[in-house]
């Protein structure tokens, strides 16, 4: 199947600044893709040229198959980092708005933006001006205004800043509901947890350059090295002393047991079974966080 | 619908739709039709008339300037005034009847009195007394009877005939009737004058007025942070391009109505209607020439104009900020009222053909000149290519700052950093 999205070695500096440094990446398609870094590591300007905002030094954005054109954008539902409506329209009158601009054919549009207000809880409030409504109901508008047009890719620019508890989980059912129906998603996040909970597949960006991408699930176990959790009545003192056990760490009421170099996690079940009575081991994953910071610091960027 | 369209449809419906543009489009024909009708009904009220005692010492002034007024309200085209006169004899006691007179003018049952001393032969004067001295044009009306009055006294002393003499030193009128290529206007003067100059200010303001209102709807944008959301379907060229289309709509919408009403008031039929037009001033025909031209400058001063409006939205984050670039378009927007008088007295001069064919002067004098007296073609054609140029050039230049500054947020800019962006891939 070939990918939704694909960024070619994307270039683009600002007076001297090296924002985007090759940012390559492949989303396949249906999948909820994670675009991570820290502030500043060039997120926003990826996104923008993607979107074709601005324009790239050098490199190639292609979308459902081919090099993308003004009129791929009406299939992208985008949500940027900086967003907002025009306070004086009324709701109803913006859905429209954001609609036509996305070439929403007349007579669906009014049936879409109805469906979308009930959807939300909000058709009561249609001929309220957005300026009207609270905080939390104006970022409801905004994200049926990114899905009016039904795109098949939905870009996300840090979609859970300034977010309230209840949109946040409003908008992760939404994300659910667009990744069942089969569609992509790439959204981009400088907090790891959110991405670990949601995304399919990642690429790790730092001053400009992607130091680490592909499936989450093969990423962590790849970088998962040689530790384990363990669930033991012990407190760490008789499991540091084995000599197969390099480094012990409580926490959680649970054990993070380091394996030593050249022992492997059959061979220290082994030897914990002997010392302590275990009633869980297994193999301990990376959060993402561990793996970005050391990432971060093998690619020495 | 283009994107361009739905850009243009939403900031021309969003502003067509408020009540303050009906009140500002409106109020103007309102108030030129109070300028043209209020003249009118004031001089029919003021038939009423002032009443006027008249103490006359030397008994001679009197009964001529009674004789006088009654000729003056059978003709038509004299000032409008009407006085009604009481000829009160004069008493012994002088200072006693002048406060009697000041008395009947605070009881309101006289609006003043005319004292004719017996000097008046000799040292020319009279003294008028009235609750109010603002009424010039009944006070100047007066003033010219009791001149004739007195005047043909003098002749009659002498041994003329006042009449025979008044008809030799009549005054000559001087009928003005200007020639232009649709034929010979009789009228004009004043009303051409007045033409030109409510052409320049229209011309003016709604460039200046409309070329904010770009500015503050692409700052609205910014603040409101939609315009990313936009700039995601639509190229910033659209955004910009649907913004000057939609605001340029609104002002043409309103520029209409100001001159269908200004047809409908000036029209000769209404005019006749009302009588004769006020003050003697005859209003100049809006000739469909005038109307294109100003169409034209219009357009083409807008797009100037507005499109650096455009830029300075779109470089700053507030209109505080935006204020010091502001200042600069309201300079040169507003340089032609420094030299507009003599370009209006003198429409062929140097000065006037110069100052036209500066690209961002030439939509507000030009207009000048071409309601005043119609330029050459050539003049005309130069300033139409300058302006087309410059308009491709400003929209260039405004088109690739834009693009940049609606996505920087935060410091504001300096002029230097805003140059930069122009040359950014």
């Amino acid at each position: 199947m070939q990918p939704t999205l694909e960024l070619i070695g994307l270039r683009k500096s600002f007076d001297g600044t090296q924002a985007v440094d090759g940012v390559s990446l492949v989303v396949p398609a249906g999948t909820v893709f994670g675009l991570l870094g820290p502030n500043g590591a060039g997120k926003t300007t990826t996104i923008r040229m993607l979107m074709d905002i601005i324009g790239p030094d050098e490199g190639e954005v292609r979308v459902f198959g081919h090099e993308r054109t003004r009129a791929d954008l009406d299939r992208i539902g985008y949500l940027p980092e900086e967003r907002g409506l025009y306070r004086k329209m009324t709701v109803r009158e913006q859905l429209l708005f954001l609609g036509e601009l996305h070439s929403v054919p007349k007579k669906e549009l009014g049936r879409r933006a109805d469906d979308w207000l009930e959807r939300l809880g909000l058709a009561n409030r249609a001929k309220a001006k957005v300026e009207e409504l609270s905080k939390g109901m104006q970022q409801k508008i905004q994200l049926a205004g990114t899905l009016l047009h039904e795109p098949e890719l939905l870009v996300l620019d840090e979609p859970f800043s300034g977010l309230d508890p209840i949109n946040q989980g409003l908008f992760k059912d939404v994300l659910a509901a667009h990744r069942a129906a089969g569609k992509t998603i790439l959204f981009s996040t400088h907090i790891m947890e959110q991405a670990e909970k949601l995304c399919d597949q990642i690429a790790l960006v730092a001053r400009g350059k992607v130091i680490l991408s592909g499936d989450l699930a093969t990423i962590k176990r790849e970088r998962g090295g040689n530790s384990y959790r363990l669930l033991a009545d012990d407190d760490g003192e008789r499991v540091r002393a084995l000599p197969s056990v390099a480094a012990v760490v409580a926490s959680n009421g649970s054990l993070r047991v380091q394996a030593a170099p050249g022992v492997d996690g059959v061979r220290l079940l082994r030897d914990l079974v002997s010392v302590v009575d275990v009633r869980e081991f297994r193999s301990a994953e990376p959060t993402l966080e561990e793996i970005f910071v050391k990432a971060v610091g093998d690619a020495n960027v | 619908m283009s994107k361009l369209a739905v850009i243009a449809k939403r900031d021309y419906l969003s502003r067509v739709r408020t009540p303050g543009f009906w009140i500002a489009t409106v109020a103007i024909p309102v108030l030129m039709a109070a300028w043209i009708v209020l003249p009118s009904l004031i001089m029919a009220k003021s038939r009423g008339g002032l009443r006027l005692a008249v103490v006359d010492a030397t008994g001679k002034v009197a009964p001529a300037l009674q004789r006088e007024i009654a000729k003056l309200a059978k003709e038509d085209d004299g000032p409008r005034v009407n006085l009604r006169l009481e000829i009160v004899p004069p008493a012994a006691d002088t200072a006693a009847q002048r406060a009697a007179l000041d008395a009947r003018v605070l009881r309101d049952e006289i609006d003043a009195w005319l004292w004719v001393p017996p000097t008046l032969f000799a040292d020319n004067k009279v003294e008028y007394h009235g609750a109010t001295l603002s009424n010039l044009m009944t006070l100047g009306a007066l003033g010219r009877v009791v001149t004739r009055v007195v005047g043909g006294q003098r002749l009659a002393a002498a041994g003329y005939d006042a009449a025979k003499v008044e008809k030799l030193v009549a005054e000559v009128e001087v009928d003005q009737v200007r020639v232009t290529k649709e034929g010979d206007k009789a009228g004009g003067g004043l009303g051409d004058f007045f033409l030109a100059i409510g052409l320049f200010m229209i011309l003016y303001t709604t460039v200046m007025i409309y070329g904010q209102m770009v500015m503050q709807g692409v700052l609205e944008e910014k603040a409101n942070r939609i315009v990313e959301v936009i700039a995601s379907s639509a190229t910033p060229s659209e955004l910009m391009a649907g913004k000057l289309i939609g605001v340029c709509g609104v002002a043409l919408t309103q520029i209409a109505v100001w001159l269908v009403s200004f047809l409908v008031l000036t029209a000769p039929r209404l005019m006749a209607s009302m009588g004769a037009a006020p003050g003697g001033l005859q209003l100049a025909a809006l000739t469909p020439t005038v109307m294109a031209h100003f169409v034209g400058h219009f357009l083409l001063g807008f797009i100037f104009y507005a499109s650096f409006f455009a830029l300075v939205g779109a470089a700053f984050n507030s209109p505080q900020e935006a204020q010091q670039l502001v200042s600069i378009a309201t300079i040169f927007l507003a340089a032609p009222f420094f030299f507009f008088m003599p370009v209006l007295n003198d429409p062929d001069s140097t000065l006037a053909l110069v100052t036209s064919l500066i690209p961002m002067f030439t939509p507000t004098v030009m207009m000048l000149r071409i309601a005043i007296k119609m330029p050459a073609a050539w003049q005309l054609a130069v300033g139409y290519v300058g302006m087309v140029l410059a308009d491709l050039a400003m929209v260039w230049l405004c088109a690739r700052v834009y693009r940049v500054g609606i996505l920087m947020y935060g410091k504001r800019p300096s002029i230097k950093e805003i140059w930069r962006w122009t040359r950014y891939a």
